[in-house]
């Protein structure tokens, strides 16, 4: 995947589609190629000859990493046939050439991590896609499923998850334990326990996942049944404590210094990531809710201090209304770490700040090396 | 999506794959054999299917065959306190017919039985016992 851009033009006429319905069409037409899916998590489905050979996620762990996460295979195993049989897309008949796997093996492995890819890349129907023609996947050939079978298997999932606990934020959102159980007696399964025990407060499943090398889906699948049972937090409780945190250093509101210039969005410090009020119809804003801070901020606050002076002290204000707003960036949704920023908030000049983090990286490097 | 229900369970099957393939081929050597699958038992889904199932739905099947292994593997009247004392098989005797379920242990992250449905009258428990176990062994390499 990351030998391909997504800047190359996309297929006509397939932009509009949902993936599995693209999907379906090319498996009709019986063609090879790829189909990217753009969105969170990014993924793809590869055809060959109209039939899915294999899946992959961003949420889901690779056949590699659930083969050498396992133990199954040593990393370097994997490596070396990666090295030999990228290039002509045999990875997959190497590995079994050489001995390290049986076919069955290979074959359940490849299966399982197309099934549970695809699951995250064909669940959500509004997410982008483009078919490539003509990409093959580097594993190769393994298994030849049925690309109907597939989208069906992705809807039963679904489905399935729901009659379990119907709360699909609990799929990305990072996984929080409950500090105290709802009852006196808690009866876990051992996947529960790994869960539970690698789930810092920061990690989504998708992490875990990849930390355990066990199946995102499988993964999710006992995330729900866990939150039906109160033994994670539900995310929106989650969201709310997480606003309390950035709520905090509120009072200091009061000795921020007031903007009262004739151009204030011009003076606002760089990091708060704000557009002057004159390209802000530029701005893509998705969602209603999100853009609103970025409205306040960027209006002139000449008689703002005055009103929230003026405003009697026991008095609070509803949430809604950020009257410090101009001291902080508009609220983002949580990504995981090293996740690009949205481009409305990236465009702000971020290649300095990457260039600056690779010097003062290699300065601290260096200065390490020498006290060795 | 809009066909039947028969085609997709066979689709892993039906195409050229030896391994998992060959299998199924040799589970329905076993004597008195009228169908079997491999079922992911997390989600209720034949990766592969070959002959027969009861009422004629791989996929019903699997979904069954998921509900009863769940069913044993985390109610803890089944599950044994024995560390490494882990489930290995689940029959199921009708008036008619046997139902078999072995778990295939892979050493990666997998979460599957074979299942092997035997006719009452052809056959034979034990010698059906003693070929699946060799045969999900076989299948991932554990002699």
């Amino acid at each position: 995947m990351s030998t391909l851009t997504w800047k190359e033009r996309p297929v006509a006429g397939t932009r509009t589609a949902a993936p599995g319905d693209l999907l379906t069409q090319v498996a009709g037409a019986r063609q090879t190629g790829a189909l990217m899916v753009g969105g969170h998590p990014k993924g793809a489905v590869y055809v060959f000859e109209g039939r899915v050979i294999y899946a992959e996620s961003s949420s889901a762990p690779g056949v590699g990493e659930l083969l050498t996460s396992s133990g199954r295979l040593a990393g370097r195993t994997w490596q070396s046939a990666l090295d030999l049989g990228a290039p002509t897309s045999r990875v997959g008949r190497l590995l079994v050439e050489q001995g390290h796997l049986t076919q069955g093996e290979l074959e359940l492995c490849v299966l399982g991590a197309t099934y549970d890819a695809a699951y995250f890349v064909l669940a959500d129907r509004t997410a982008p896609v483009e078919f490539r023609p003509g990409v093959t996947h580097w594993l190769g050939p393994v298994v030849h499923i049925d690309a109907a079978a597939v989208d069906r298997e992705v809807g039963r999932r679904i489905r399935l998850l729901d009659e379990i606990f119907p709360n699909p934020l609990i799929d990305v959102a990072p996984v929080i334990p409950v500090t105290r159980p709802p009852r006196e007696r808690v009866t876990v399964t051992a996947r529960q326990w790994e869960l539970l025990v690698q789930a810092d407060g920061q990690r989504t499943p998708a992490d875990l996942a990849q930390l355990l090398g066990r199946a995102g889906y499988a993964i999710i699948q006992e995330l729900r049944r866990m939150a039906a049972a109160g033994l994670i937090e539900p995310p929106e409780i989650r969201t709310a404590d997480t606003r309390e945190l950035i709520r905090l250093p509120q009072p200091r509101g009061s000795s921020v210094p007031v903007i009262t210039g004739p151009e204030p969005s011009s003076r606002h410090p760089p990091p708060e990531g704000r557009k002057p009020e004159a390209s802000r119809p530029e701005v893509s804003r998705p969602v209603a809710e999100a853009s609103r801070p970025v409205a306040e901020a960027s209006r002139p606050e000449v008689s703002r201090p005055v009103a929230e002076a003026s405003r009697p002290p026991g008095e609070q204000r509803p949430p809604g209304e950020h009257n410090n707003a101009p001291v902080r960036p508009p609220r983002l949704a949580r990504r995981k770490p090293g996740a690009k920023l949205p481009k409305e908030m990236a465009g702000e000049a971020p290649p300095v700040h990457q260039g600056a983090d690779e010097v003062l990286l290699k300065r601290i490097r260096t200065a390490l090396r020498a006290l060795r | 999506m809009a066909g039947g229900k028969r085609p997709t369970g066979n689709a892993a099957l039906r195409s050229e794959v030896p391994g998992v393939d060959h299998c199924l081929q040799e589970a329905m050597t076993i004597p008195g054999a009228v169908g079997a699958s491999i079922v992911d038992y997390t989600t209720g889904f034949p990766v592969a299917t070959t002959g027969a199932a009861p009422n004629e739905d791989h996929e019903a099947a699997a979904a069954g065959t998921a509900e009863v292994v769940q069913a044993a593997s985390s109610r803890s009247l089944f599950v044994s306190a024995v560390p490494h004392d882990l489930l290995e098989d689940l029959i199921i005797t009708t008036a008619g017919g046997y139902h078999l379920l072995r778990l295939v242990h892979t050493e990666f992250d997998s979460r599957l039985v074979l299942y092997v449905w035997l006719d009452r009258v052809r056959g034979n428990l034990a010698v059906a016992r003693r070929k699946m176990q060799r045969l999900a062994d076989e299948l991932v390499a554990r002699r």
